[in-house]
């Protein structure tokens, strides 16, 4: 079987971390390249952490392109509490020795599916804005892209960072909103599957006895988001939000899908970066992307947490 | 036990006039009035409903208010394809004799709540206008109350009049948004309970074995319905909403709650009227309500045909 060709548009950010580590440990996959953007973390801080993830797993070859530092109309939100001051919560990895490639992570996307129209796939973990602004620029793009899985959203699950928005969506709701409607082939993977992926400390404590770098580098990730979401939530645990989109690769079977016309709130009320599917119709468009509504989420923690240890 | 008082305010509507029928047919309760607003029906179609309704029961003595004709901020949307051009559905019930009192709904709420305090139990199953009105006008309501059921509200449920919304709250959301944050003792009966509740053409035979005039209207009221249901949504039967945040004045064990904050949108945009739950508390407020997120269906529907059944019985020999 020939791998999957994909490109992560990602704010590493720990669960981004662990998405780079679930990739490369799996042959399903070619990951062809990086392009980062502002979310989690500044885009500075992204772009740094992708290289020196990336090296630190021996994948420098792996190019990264810098992206967008604001989304395209709301304040910048970076969130030191979840993923630690660097972004990476406990970890020290050494300053990458590779930098990034020339051009804005814009360009470099817009090059990169137009030069192979329909062969790579994009896999979006972190706000938008790049992916937004690619359509935006360049009308073929859209057409260009064989599919596009996000991770984003939270349908009938509460949100992550208002009442109602999950974090990546609240971000950059305007572009949310325009590659929602840009015609591209969407999976969204919504909170309402990835809180069903929980990695317990139990699970990190499993991993640590293989004794390898990489079963230390996800202690020293976790830590901090483990503490978060603890005191946060009281769950001894965090939620694999990233790697789950991963799933639609290597574990499909595990995920319910279902054709739904989805939609983000842009209004700036109350609401503001709502994710919502219209069940009923009642909006009378046709279905804009697929949504997984369900999980069978302890067998992909084990999945990941089988990868991790044979890697 | 002495019988809780309680007064409905209604815009019948199908499950509304279901829901009337329900509280004169449980022992647990006593009904003191009707206030009648605009949603599924005219505020003017609504009360002639009512008053209809009543007369079917033979509970003509009962008082029937005339409340708010149109929402407090938005334009004004009835429901004639779910509920029919007279509300009613297929069903033709003679014009009633009696007529409304003179009050308006939102006063007559005051006069009672506050000539009774800590007696009162509102059961709001249509948009929030006239309890929303009598708050501002009486803020003492708030205090005297005993409790507000209110069916509203689609949580995690998609909603059924815009993806998010659900009709109730989208009719009048500025309404709800003042009932929500007024601290009235609220226990909330959204769609994720109410679609789970499907009244089955089967279930209206069962009713149907009792011969008197209620099962006729009640078989002709949800054939409508049903067909909507039907035709909109794909479900099967129909989904009776009010009759279960009825049914929760005196059997709470019907349904599993949770408190939480829970706000509604009126900021205009495509959200507006979505009813949501602070689940993960981002918003760091305290809850404001109790939510029934989890219900036993078949429980309540049984508990729903027998009543129907005793009713028919007691009117039709007239007890």
């Amino acid at each position: 079987m020939t791998p999957k060709r994909i490109i992560i548009d990602t704010d590493p950010g720990v669960d981004d971390a662990l998405t780079f580590l679930l990739a490369l440990a799996s042959p399903e996959i070619q990951l062809e390249a990086c392009t980062t953007t502002q979310g989690n973390v500044t885009v500075d801080k992204a772009t740094r952490n992708a290289l020196a993830t990336l090296e630190f797993l021996n994948a420098s070859h792996i190019p990264v392109a810098k992206g967008c530092t604001l989304p395209m109309v709301g304040p910048l939100l970076a969130s030191d509490h979840v993923h630690g001051a660097s972004g990476l919560g406990n970890t020290n990895l050494p300053n990458p020795t590779t930098k990034p490639v020339p051009q804005h992570a814009i360009d470099y996307l817009i090059e990169r599916f137009l030069a192979e129209p329909g062969e790579i796939s994009l896999f979006a973990i972190g706000p938008l804005s790049n992916i937004a602004l690619a359509i935006r620029k360049e009308p073929r793009f859209a057409s260009a892209v064989k599919e596009m899985v996000i991770m984003g959203g939270a349908i009938r699950e509460g949100g992550n960072i208002t009442a109602q928005a999950e974090f990546n969506i609240y971000a950059d709701p305007h572009a949310a909103h325009i590659v929602f409607h840009s015609g591209i082939p969407i999976t969204l993977i919504p909170l309402d599957v990835t809180n069903k992926c929980m990695l317990y400390a139990k699970d990190v404590k499993r991993l640590q006895k293989t004794n390898s770098p990489i079963s230390q580098f996800i202690d020293d990730a976790t830590a901090v988001y483990l503490e978060f979401t603890k005191e946060k939530t009281g769950i001894d645990g965090c939620a694999l939000h990233d790697p789950l989109t991963l799933a639609t690769i290597i574990a499909s079977e595990l995920l319910t899908l279902e054709g739904r016309y989805v939609d983000v709130d842009i209004s700036g009320g109350i609401s503001m970066g709502k994710t919502f599917a219209d069940f009923y119709r009642t909006a009378g468009k046709p279905a804009n992307m697929k949504v997984a509504l369900d999980v069978r989420g302890e067998e992909f923690v084990e999945l990941f947490l089988e990868r991790m240890e044979t890697k | 036990m002495t019988p809780k008082r309680i007064i409905i305010d209604t815009d019948p509507g199908i499950d509304d006039s279901l829901a009337i029928l329900l509280a004169l047919a449980s022992p647990e309760v006593q009904l003191e009035g009707l206030t009648v607003v605009h949603g599924n029906s005219s505020t003017e179609q609504g009360v002639t409903n009512a008053l209809s309704v009543l007369e079917l029961a033979k509970v003509s003595h009962i008082p029937v208010a005339h409340g708010c004709d149109l929402p407090l901020v938005q334009p004004s949307l009835l429901a004639p394809e779910t509920h029919g051009n007279k509300g009613l559905g297929y069903a033709n019930l003679s014009e009633p004799q009696s007529r409304p009192i003179v009050q308006k709904g939102s006063d007559f709420l005051i006069e009672q709540i506050m000539s009774n305090p800590g007696e009162i139990t509102l059961v709001a199953i249509g948009p929030l206008t006239n309890v929303a009105l009598a708050i501002r006008q009486e803020p003492r309501i708030v205090e005297a109350i005993k409790e507000l059921f209110i069916m509203g509200g689609a949580i995690r449920h998609e909603g059924n009049t815009t993806p998010l919304a659900e009709f109730n709250t989208y009719v009048d959301p500025h309404a709800a948004h003042i009932v929500y944050h007024s601290g009235m003792p609220i226990t909330l009966t959204p769609l994720d309970v109410t679609y789970q509740c499907i009244l089955l053409a089967d279930d209206v035979e069962r009713i149907k074995q009792v011969e008197s005039d209620i099962p006729s209207f009640i078989e002709e009221t949800t054939r409508f319905y049903m067909e909507f249901h039907d035709e909109y949504q794909g479900i099967q039967g129909c989904v009776i909403n009010d009759p279960l945040t009825l049914a929760l004045t005196f059997a709470p064990e019907l349904c599993d709650y949770e408190e939480h904050y829970i706000d509604v949108d009126i900021s205009g945009g495509v959200s507006m009227g979505k009813t949501f739950a602070d689940f993960y508390k981002m918003t760091g407020k305290s809850a404001n309500m109790k939510v029934a997120l989890g219900v036993r269906p078949r429980d309540f529907i049984d508990l729903f045909v027998e009543r129907m059944q005793n009713l028919s019985r007691s009117v039709s020999s007239g007890e």
